[in-house]
This record gives C-alpha cells, sequence and structure tokens, in this order.
C-alpha cells in the first residue's frame, strides 16, 4: 500500500523538480558562498592571505593604503580565512550565483582598502586598520576604539600600555 | 519563414552537452551528473542531454585543472565536436588552476588552449550553478547558430 501513500503525497505536493533558472533556488543559511571583505573592521594582519590555500586573497601595501583582493575564480570556498580571521571582517555569503562570461573572468575580484591617515597625536602616517585589542582587559569602549583607531601604530602601543598600567594600579 | 530558418528554430531547443574531464578531481563531474540524473536539478528541462559522442554535442563542459598528460587526448576531442559549440569551463581548476595553480604538472588556465565562453567557478560549483552557467551558455549558443 506504499504506493498508494506516494501517490497521494506526489499528487498533493507536485513535482519534485526545483523551479531553478525561472525561480530562486532554496539556499542554505550557512552556505558557503562568495566571500565578502569589510576594510572597516580589518585589522591588516594579513593572516587570511596566509592560509588561503588557493592564493585567492592578496593583501598590497600601496601609495593609497593596503588593498585587499580576493579573486574568487580560484577561490575554493573553504572557509579559512573566515576561521581565523580575528575581527571577522572577513565573511562568506549564501551568494552562489558566480557563473560569468569569459571577457568578465578577470573583474570576479573582491576589492577593499585600507587608506592611509594622519595621526591625531604625533601626525605621522599610518594605515586606518582596525586596533588590534581583541586581549585588552578590561575591553575598549567605543569612543576608546575610535580614539585608537585615529592614531599610528607608535601612538597605539604608547596608548594602550598607558591604559594597562592604569587599570593595574 | 525559409527552410533553413525553421530548422534553425527547431535545432536551437535542444542543445546536447558534452563532458570532458581533463584531469578533474571528480567532484565537478558529480555535480555535472547530478545535474542531469536527479530529478530535483533536472537540466534536461532546458532541452539539453548528455550525449555520449563528442560528434552529437552543441555545449562541451571542461571540468580538471588540465594536467599535462591528457592535454593532447582533450585537445583531440574537443576538435571532434562540430562548429559551433559553446565551451563551459566548470569549477576553478580549468578557470584558474585553483589549489593546483602554479604546478608543473598542470596547464590551467584552459583558455590558452580551449576558446572557453563561460565560467562556472565553485569547488565545486553547486547543481544550480551549473545550470545558470549552461543557460548562459545556450544564449551565446542561440547567437552563434
Amino acid at each position: 500500500m506504499n504506493f498508494l501513500r506516494l501517490f497521494a503525497r506526489n499528487l498533493r505536493e507536485g513535482p519534485y523538480t526545483e523551479a531553478f533558472p525561472f525561480a530562486p533556488a532554496p539556499t542554505a543559511k550557512r552556505f558557503r558562498g562568495k566571500i565578502e571583505f569589510d576594510a572597516e573592521t580589518c585589522e591588516g594582519c594579513r593572516l587570511c592571505e596566509r592560509v588561503c590555500p588557493a592564493g585567492a586573497i592578496k593583501m598590497e601595501r600601496t601609495a593609497e593604503g593596503m588593498t585587499f583582493d580576493c579573486w574568487h575564480d580560484t577561490c575554493v570556498f573553504c572557509g579559512n580565512c573566515e576561521f581565523h580571521c580575528p575581527t571577522k571582517s572577513i565573511h562568506q555569503t549564501a551568494d552562489w550565483h558566480l557563473a560569468h562570461r569569459q571577457e568578465d573572468k578577470y573583474r570576479m575580484v573582491e576589492h577593499g582598502l585600507i587608506p592611509f591617515q594622519v595621526c591625531t597625536e604625533c601626525g605621522s602616517k599610518g594605515l586606518a586598520t582596525a586596533p588590534a585589542a581583541g586581549s585588552a582587559n578590561p575591553p575598549l569602549t567605543a569612543e576608546e576604539f575610535q580614539h585608537v583607531k585615529s592614531l599610528c601604530p607608535k601612538c597605539r602601543g604608547k596608548f594602550m600600555r598607558a591604559r594597562k598600567t592604569k587599570a593595574k594600579a | 519563414m525559409s527552410v533553413i530558418e525553421r530548422l534553425k528554430t527547431m535545432a536551437t531547443k535542444s542543445p546536447w552537452i558534452y563532458r570532458i574531464n581533463a584531469g578533474s578531481c571528480n567532484g565537478c563531474d558529480v555535480e555535472m551528473a547530478t545535474c542531469a540524473l536527479i530529478p530535483r536539478y533536472d537540466v534536461e528541462r532546458l532541452g539539453c542531454q548528455y550525449c555520449g559522442s563528442p560528434r552529437h554535442a552543441d555545449i562541451v563542459l571542461i571540468s580538471g585543472p588540465l594536467t599535462r598528460r591528457v592535454l593532447d587526448a582533450t585537445l583531440r576531442v574537443f576538435d571532434e565536436i562540430p562548429d559551433p559549440k559553446v565551451t563551459v569551463a566548470v569549477g576553478v581548476c580549468p578557470i584558474s588552476g585553483g589549489i593546483f595553480r602554479e604546478s608543473y604538472a598542470v596547464l590551467a588556465p584552459i583558455d590558452q588552449y580551449f576558446p572557453v565562453d563561460v565560467n562556472v567557478p565553485g569547488c565545486p560549483p553547486r547543481p544550480q550553478a551549473i545550470i545558470e552557467g549552461i543557460a548562459q551558455a545556450v544564449q551565446i549558443w542561440r547567437e552563434r547558430l
């Protein structure tokens, strides 16, 4: 009698085939698709570049700052970069619509730029990366975070050391 | 409508697909087979059908990073496919080399040897992505015919 049950179910639910090219396809929430990069929260540690097995990620110092480029055509969607990123500024979206014509091959790039800025304390030039303060105790407040972000690496070190001694005292 | 035009409209309804494995790990091949064999994806709705002989093919799917050893065989099979044909590179390996890039044993990217028209990146691309690529290839094929 099993086939009758199957028959009834198929009548009720219709064809099993996804209507994909003519309608959106169901995608899992945690699907590992296209890489997305957020330059605002990046620390500039370049760990993603190091752990990328396919060499898809390239970070380079240019005249404007540090550039981030991820070429989707060589990315294997392993998720190593997301796993190792200390600030979670790289993440994988559920977007898998990557099929493209040959002329767009070298345009399939996720680009980001961490620009240079002038330090608000000493006036020297430094990258506007997010401060690497994951282990700061007590954690940085939003105000402090913005202040540290506007400093150059040397002034950042000074600020964090001063803060540490203040917290101990 | 002349006879030739009528034949053209009839022919563009059903491009046949041929698949070349140029040293692939079989991941992409499994996904390509899944496109046709599983009713859930069913690429045959687009009129496409996998064929066993390159001489019957209209769209050719190439997977794999093109190892040095298969280059000659792949080129010979590719030449058997009658023009106009549309080439689809499936997976990141034929497009850029993927994780095999810069190896001495592979000749990726394959666009140095084959006139690629559509790229479907992914490792492997999901069946829907391959269907998306095939849909683009069908459009190109209609322009060419």
